[in-house]
């Protein structure tokens, strides 16, 4: 039988030493040695031995603290040690125990207990080993498939998305053939609007697409936040009436010109307003009185800072935690879950934050800080602002 | 006339569906959500409902459970029109079947987005007579 385990032998006395690296090599074991703790601990970085026999009474580091050491490490807790102790003492087995030793053997030894103790903590290594891998192996597995799965989702949902788009285009087409044929006016004039709807959708979402996967450079222009900000709010006006939405606006009187990318801007703060007027219309409390806030701040340190807050249906930590990676929507085939994504991105290229603060059933506010220079009055930002 | 009431958030679908409603001679009553679904249902019994099961506030996967355990509404047949895949909604009605307690019958069509319209129009006239 060969045996291809490979042992480090540490004790200060050469006798020893010798004495078991000729005992272990007779057995078909591979061994190396060490003279003291230190080499020891240097040898086993290097030798990395599936067992270690360990004297205690040592120069500079004993064996007690070796072991501690290496026990104590991820690299090498796994190795099992058996230490060496001159007679059966048992304070000093207790102490072996202690600092996480294997087993323990009594000097001077003999030899059929020593090839015996020596087979077994080599076994058991090999055992661990084996143990560590299918470990490994699984959890490898287990991200690939949930990658697989994370794919797979992302698919569905934007199938679902698009046939939603389909369906619209579809229909369009029917109304405007019927109408053709019928010469009804009226259908002709709610075909069209529907295609154009539509086409206005998928184009939405490929720029979506784009932007997210695409590497874009930020266009920094000079422009006025509240001016992005009230842009936004008159897009979203006619939709947020349609559900009985109130758009409040609270625009900071003191902001000044900054620079940044106004249309990047200008997109996050139409993802967070749409947000959150789907969140008021997915709410089930129909006594509430729908409120989409929009707020500006120019803090004191210069910071731009954008807050739209709804008192919608809120979220729970699940979707909290959600939010930002991909395509995450809980709107099944009436959302990509892009919206987010493409905000944080755009935020972080401005050196900025987005967070979130929300409760199920009460709303959510959502937070973009920018860092932004003042393009006004050099020195402009130290006076005073609304609020911090 | 026969009436056909329309259960969807979606503009397109609801003013697609109601045309589709009118010009096979049937007067169509759109709701929005759920919600809205019931009380139109209560308010007058329509003869066919079409219903959306991915929707806000009340879904209709819910509607659709109420008006299948309701005695004198049971008996209104329901066409199921989504973009999820029939395999998909038929699993979750099992499962709160089972979490319910009662088996609801399953719906007279379950049509999946997009559809040709011709088929739904087909289906109506099928079902209405
Ligand atoms: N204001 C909000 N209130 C409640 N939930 C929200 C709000 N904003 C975003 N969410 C949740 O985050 C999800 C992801 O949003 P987003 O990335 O914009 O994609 P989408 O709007 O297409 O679903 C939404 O589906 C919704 O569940």
């Amino acid at each position: 039988m060969t045996n291809k385990s490979k042992i480090l032998i540490v004790d200060d006395d050469a006798d020893t030493v010798e004495l078991l690296t000729k005992r272990l090599r007779a057995e078909g074991y591979y061994t190396s040695e060490a003279y003291d703790g230190e080499q020891a601990l240097r040898q086993v970085g290097e030798y990395q031995p599936d067992l270690i026999i360990l004297d205690i009474k040592m120069p500079k580091i004993d064996g007690y603290e070796v072991c501690r050491r290496l026990k104590g490490s991820e690299d090498t807790k796994l190795i099992p040690i058996i230490m060496l102790t001159v007679k059966r003492k048992i304070p000093d087995k207790v102490k072996g125990l202690d600092v996480g030793a294997d087993d323990y053997m009594p000097k001077p030894f003999d030899h059929r207990e020593l090839s015996h103790r020596v087979r077994y903590w080599t076994a058991v290594k090999m055992e661990v080993e084996e143990r560590v891998r299918e470990i490994k192996r699984l959890e490898q597995e287990l991200i690939k498939s949930e990658r697989l799965a994370a794919i797979g989702q992302t698919v569905a949902s934007l199938a679902h998305y698009i046939k939603n788009i389909l369906f619209g285009l579809k229909g369009g087409v029917y109304l405007v053939n019927v109408a053709s044929k019928e010469n009804e006016t009226d259908s002709l004039k709610t075909g069209r609007e529907m295609i154009e709807r539509n086409i206005g959708r998928i184009s939405d979402l490929v720029l979506d697409l784009l932007e997210y996967s695409r590497e874009r450079e930020l266009e920094y222009e000079n422009c006025f936040p509240n001016e992005i900000a009230d842009e936004v709010c008159g897009l979203m006006e006619a939709r947020a009436k349609e559900y009985g939405v109130e758009i409040i606006k609270d625009f900071d009187p003191s902001m000044r010109e900054v620079l940044l990318d106004p249309r990047g801007i200008h997109r996050c703060l139409l993802n967070l307003v749409s947000n959150a007027i789907d969140a008021c219309l997915f709410d089930s409390n129909k006594e509430k009185k729908w409120v989409v806030q929009v707020r500006t701040i120019l803090q004191n340190d210069g910071t731009v800072r954008f807050e739209v807050s709804d008192n919608g249906c809120g979220m729970d930590e699940e979707v909290k935690k959600k939010l930002f990676t991909n395509f995450f929507s809980t709107k099944e085939g009436r959302g990509t879950g892009l919206g987010l994504l493409i905000t944080q991105k755009v935020v972080q290229e401005h050196g900025g934050t987005i967070t979130v603060d929300s409760q199920p059933g009460k709303g959510s506010t959502f937070t973009i800080r920018l860092p932004c220079t003042d393009v006004s009055t050099p020195g402009a930002m130290a006076k005073e602002s609304h609020e911090s | 006339m026969k009436r056909v009431l329309i259960v969807d958030d979606d503009i397109d679908v609801t003013t697609l569906v109601s045309k589709l409603v009118e010009r096979a001679g049937y007067e169509a009553v759109v709701a929005k959500n759920g919600v809205q679904g019931m009380g139109k249902v209560r308010e007058g019994k329509p003869d066919l409902i079409i219903l959306d099961i991915l929707m806000p506030k009340q879904s209709g996967v819910r509607m659709y459970r109420e008006l299948k355990t309701d005695e004198p509404l049971k008996d209104i047949p329901v066409i199921m029109l989504s973009a999820i895949a029939p395999k998909s909604f038929f699993r979750s009605q099992k499962v709160l079947d089972e979490f319910a307690g009662q088996s609801v019958p399953e719906p007279e069509a379950y049509i999946e987005k997009p559809e040709e319209p011709e088929e739904l129009v087909e289906l109506m006239k099928r079902i209405l007579g």
